[in-house]
């Protein structure tokens, strides 16, 4: 029996896995990922795959070649906003002319999003934007401005739409205020940040799969 | 660190003057070894100094308290070619019971000697530990070196954890205050500003440095990769440097 190929983004929250033969892509917790006694990945990437896979890459270099291969243009900007960082590639003549990749401040404003949402029970597929924002110099620093707000009488809702709205100020600064925004991640899914994002640049999604994409042999 | 305990020490940090290393030598002993507290030696934690403090600035102190019953005086480079933190470590020390004796190095004093290392071809981890031993022995034989053109740049100091520079092509030239040091120009800004242009550069920084705010700058200016460590790298720090000299 032909064995099956399978290409994971294990993520520091999330885990996406690609099968190959059947195209079929698997989202799901990385706590659930650990959990699993599944055979190692055929070729992975991410914070929590270096020792779960055949073969490892980078993951800046995942992205950008998920990038390359999805975006048919010579010169973008992508940015992978993902549980506990931030990564960005500008691309110039169809090279890379700058990258970044934002580990420390400003980082875990994914994770923290989600618990704050699992704590006040929001649905953050329906939470809207607001124009006001909080300065969220990380996910700690951001997560005491949101406490504060809501112990102050804000809603929780307004509040954690404050932080969104603050973390993408954030990712708006660190890819240098770009006009357009190729945007990567499980944020494709959030309709309050691209409603945020959209009031700062043109916003493109481009799903939870681009890192995935950058696995695939060519 | 256990070798450093059975001798009597001369400890300096930063660029001191020569003529003070000199002086120092004899005023306590010509045989005397001197030691770079700047360096990571493996002291443990002193607790003097609070923990988001630049590691290089707590490597001082702490290797201080450790050596203290070696040390005999320490030659305290609290001029422009440290930083505030170096004058404040050197205020410290004198408090903690310490022999320090403060150094200035002026621009007047400036040797602008030719670069060896910093434009050679070879393990940038070897040739910046070479450049800092220049500070001592400023005429070491550089017979082994051969100039190349770089295809990369490291800009900084000597990080605290010398694993980040391992990764780096030996084709690597270096910049920043490093390359000062070579030049014998330390705390010359406009030395420490250069990179060649089109070389895609790696701008490292302790964090909580005073030069984060240069590295920023310059690597925003230079299309550069700017890089702040704490403590020991991690595998998202190298996988950072790794992805930016794969794909640049």
């Amino acid at each position: 029996m032909e064995k099956k190929v399978k290409l994971a983004d294990c993520g520091s929250t999330w885990t996406k896995i690609l099968d190959v033969e059947s195209d079929s892509l698997e989202i799901i917790t990385t706590r659930e990922m650990v959990q699993r006694n599944d055979p190692p990945f055929d070729i992975a990437t991410g914070h929590s795959a270096k020792k779960r896979c055949g073969k490892f890459k980078n993951e800046l270099l995942a992205l950008a070649e998920g990038a390359l291969s999805l975006v048919d243009k010579d010169d973008f900007s992508i940015v992978d906003v993902g549980g506990r960082d931030i990564k960005y590639i500008r691309f110039k003549g169809g090279k890379v002319k700058k990258i970044d990749w934002n580990l420390a401040c400003g980082a875990t404003t994914g994770a923290t999003i989600e618990l704050l949402a699992k704590y006040y029970e929001i649905d953050l597929s329906s939470l809207g934007s607001v124009d006001t924002w909080i300065n969220v110099t990380c996910g700690v620093f951001g997560m005491e401005r949101v406490l504060e707000s809501v112990s102050s009488g804000e809603s929780p809702e307004r509040s954690v739409a404050e932080f969104i709205h603050g973390m993408v100020r954030n990712v708006f600064n660190f890819t240098q205020r770009p006009s357009e925004l190729y945007l990567s991640g499980g944020f494709c899914d959030n309709k309050c940040f691209l409603d945020s994002m959209d009031k700062y640049c043109k916003t493109i999604p481009l799903g939870r799969a681009v890192l995935i994409e950058g696995l695939k042999e060519k | 660190m256990k070798n450093l305990k059975s001798k009597k020490l001369i400890g300096y940090y930063g660029f001191p003057r020569r003529s003070t290393l000199r002086s120092a030598r004899e005023r306590f002993g010509r045989d005397l070894e001197f030691v770079d507290l700047d360096v990571a030696l493996g002291a443990p934690d002193s607790r003097v100094i609070q923990t988001t403090t630049c590691r290089i600035t707590a490597n001082i102190v702490d290797n201080a308290i450790e050596l203290s019953r070696n040390i005999v005086a320490i030659v305290a480079d609290v001029g422009e070619g440290k930083c505030d933190r170096g004058r404040y470590a050197a205020f410290l020390l004198r408090e903690a019971g310490f022999n320090v004796i403060e150094s200035r190095f002026p621009p007047e004093e400036f040797e602008d000697r030719s670069l060896v290392y910093s434009t050679s071809e070879g393990s940038l981890a070897e040739r910046v530990d070479r450049i800092m031993g220049t500070v001592i022995h400023p005429s070491s034989s550089v017979d082994q070196t051969r100039a190349c053109s770089p295809t990369h740049g490291f800009w900084g100091v000597p990080p605290h954890d010398f694993r980040i520079l391992d990764i780096f092509p030996p084709t690597t030239h270096i910049y920043g205050w490093t390359r000062c040091v070579e030049a014998g120009n330390p705390g010359d800004l406009e030395m420490e500003c250069y990179v060649d242009k089109n070389v895609p550069t790696v701008f490292f920084t302790q964090s909580f440095c005073a030069k984060q705010d240069l590295a920023h700058h310059l690597a925003e200016k230079h299309d550069g990769l700017f890089v702040d460590c704490h403590r020991n790298v991690n595998n998202s720090i190298l996988s950072k440097v790794e992805a930016f000299i794969k794909l640049s």
